[in-house]
């Protein structure tokens, strides 16, 4: 598995003369068991570079590949369904369904690809056991605290075992001992089962954590650090 | 099949997401549903009723006669004295619940004036059995069946020749022969229809009486008039015309047909409106949702399957109310079955009167079965066009990325 970016630009045009530039020459190679961060002010373009590893968006020049598939090439369709199989997201304020239970929401993604029963029980109930909420399953998201509903919201994401998971701001709204305890589990995660990392972030304690931190600025990856965690 | 079982849940589940609003949208749109129903089957059911009256008066329900009786190409031409008997009927059972009548136009002479009529010969025990008409007699009496030459004038025109009851009258017509028939009649009854045109133009006799007037064998008469009100069906008789009242009467026909015709037209008026306000509260409840929807899209859910799930959760909106609309509707047809409406609450309380009589107004409703498929389907149809523009809108919704 390798997610591959090379040389890849996104512009944003509002007039002939106004050209912004999302993502300017940003090269990324994201391998197995990675755990990375963009970091960067608002407006940097950190969530642009994370939209495009994703597929949302598609860059106006360069190359997005992953496994050696050219993600560009893609329909919008085959760009989704590409995000369902190898894909695993986490949101900086959860997006759970509001009308189904914290199981049904894990279940959500895993009906999309056409599990078996057997096997989404199985899935869902190891993802619950993974981050903790074993006996909440049947809460509804608004039965849960912030930080219950970021642990749901990670065993969606990871509960189809997919080959990245894209966290936005993941760390936002919780309060800090909430979000030391998320990042935790990220760290754990990544050990126990070699899960790849991306974070969008501001937080310094998951700067702090993570192996490699790209420091974004004006669309450019202008640092790249590693840690030894 | 799994995964539209799993569609249909999440839609399903959908509909809890506001309950409140759910159940208002499914309150107007079955009290929607439910009083269409109710008014089509009123509105037919009115049309039947009154039609119903009306023809039992006089008119009946259809008329056997000499094909040439009524001629095709001058219906208004009434008597063009072509005569049948009952040897020219296949079968007498073809038609139920009739009576014979003879008709000649005549002039009626009274103590000042003479006017023209339509004199009309009744056999009297079956018409009293049939028709309704010995009840507008309001002054005097209805024939006696074995009576000699009693004739019975409405109103107005007993008014206009100056007759009364117990006075003779001249009546001077033309013979089936073509000599000229004279006699001298008995007033003894005066109609009144409750003012319209008919007590004008209208006087009666026995047949027996108006045949000798004819000089028509006992055998011979004019018309087979049915009253068979309950049933839609003509006899088909080969050598015989058969004339449904539609064709004798043909500007009440098209006056009921006009009335059902604008109930439909007012009940798709109604839809449409509900429709455009179901429209923005869908258009409300998916803008409110936008942003999951993306959320939807980003982990995976294809546009397409948030679009079908919408449709879906729509439509499952729609089946219950229009399942609780029908219910609705049929429960409230069948309490004014039991308890008829007096449509002269509609009137303010004036009659109706109908092509010269007077109407009973009450009605009974039937359920009607056509309509407890049609006005679903008609719902459903613009359930569909409601969700039209909300359902483009989440297609084309602006923002599709984290």
């Amino acid at each position: 598995m390798q997610f591959e970016l090379s040389r890849v630009e996104k512009i944003y045009i509002s007039s002939e003369e106004n050209k912004v530039f999302g993502a300017k020459d940003v090269s990324l190679n994201i391998h197995e068991g990675d755990f990375l961060a963009l970091v960067g002010p608002s407006g940097s373009g950190k969530t642009t570079i994370l939209n495009l590893i994703a597929g949302l968006i598609l860059p106006s020049s360069g190359s997005l590949k992953h496994g050696g598939k050219d993600i560009t090439s893609m329909t919008l369709e085959e760009r989704t369904k590409h995000r369902l199989d190898y894909m695993g997201f986490v949101f900086q304020d959860y997006q759970l369904l509001p009308i189904l239970t914290a199981w049904e929401n894990i279940e959500f993604p895993l009906q999309l690809k056409g599990f078996s029963k057997n096997e989404i029980k199985e899935r869902v109930n190891w993802a619950l056991a993974q981050v903790g909420l074993e006996k909440m399953g049947h809460r509804f998201p608004k039965q849960l605290s912030g930080g219950q509903q970021q642990r749901v919201s990670i065993a969606r994401a990871i509960a189809g075992r997919p080959q990245l998971i894209l966290a936005d701001e993941p760390t936002a709204n919780l309060d800090s001992k909430t979000a030391q305890e998320i990042i935790e589990l990220f760290l754990k995660l990544n050990k126990e089962f070699k899960l790849t990392f991306i974070f969008s972030t501001h937080d310094q304690r998951l700067i702090d954590q993570v192996r490699t931190v790209l420091y974004v600025k004006d669309g450019q990856i202008s640092e790249s650090r590693n840690h030894h965690v | 099949m799994k995964s539209f079982a799993y569609l249909l849940k999440f839609s399903y589940r959908n509909l809890f997401r506001v309950p409140k609003r759910t159940l208002i949208m499914i309150l107007s749109l079955s009290f929607g549903c439910g009083f269409i129903i109710w008014d089509l089957n009123f509105a037919n059911s009115g049309s039947k009723e009154i039609m119903k009256d009306f023809l039992t008066q006089y008119a009946g329900v259809y008329h056997v006669t000499h094909p040439d009786y009524y001629d095709a190409k001058n219906k208004k031409q009434f008597n063009s004295y072509k005569t049948m008997t009952d040897e020219d009927l296949e079968r007498k059972d073809l038609i139920p619940k009739s009576t014979r009548r003879a008709v000649a136009p005549v002039f009626i002479s009274g103590e000042k004036k003479t006017l023209g009529v339509l004199m009309t010969g009744l056999e009297v025990e079956k018409e009293r059995k049939l028709s309704t008409l010995y009840k507008a007699i309001r002054a005097g009496k209805f024939l006696e069946p074995e009576g000699q030459r009693e004739i019975i004038l409405g109103k107005k025109f007993a008014q206009r020749i100056e007759a009364n009851v117990g006075d003779e009258v001249a009546v001077v017509g033309q013979a089936m022969d073509g000599s000229v028939a004279n006699d001298l009649y008995r007033v003894v009854g005066l109609l009144d229809f409750g003012g319209g045109d008919l007590e004008e133009s209208l006087a009666f006799t026995q047949l027996h009486s108006a045949q000798e007037f004819l000089s028509l064998p006992p055998e011979r008469f004019h018309q087979r008039v049915s009253f068979d009100v309950e049933s839609d069906d003509l006899p088909k008789l080969k050598s015989l015309g058969v004339t449904r009242w539609f064709d004798l009467i043909p500007e009440i026909g098209f006056s009921v047909q006009f009335i059902d015709n604008i109930t439909w037209f007012a009940c798709i008026i109604i839809v449409m409106v509900v429709s455009l306000g179901l429209s923005n509260t869908l258009m409300i409840t998916f803008f409110e949702r936008e942003q999951e929807f993306n959320s939807l899209n980003i982990i995976g859910a294809q546009t397409k399957w948030i679009t079908i799930s919408l449709m879906i959760e729509v439509f499952i909106m729609g089946t219950v109310a229009i399942g609780l609309g029908v219910l609705m509707g049929y429960l409230a047809v069948k309490y004014f079955y039991y308890h008829p409406i007096n449509i002269e609450l509609f009137t303010g309380g004036k009659p109706i009167i109908m092509g010269g009589m007077t109407i009973v107004p009450l009605v009974k409703i039937y359920a009607l079965p056509q309509y407890f498929w049609q006005v679903p389907l008609m719902i459903y149809f613009f359930l569909s066009l409601t969700m039209i523009y909300p359902l483009i809108r989440v297609i084309r919704r602006s923002k599709n990325a984290i």
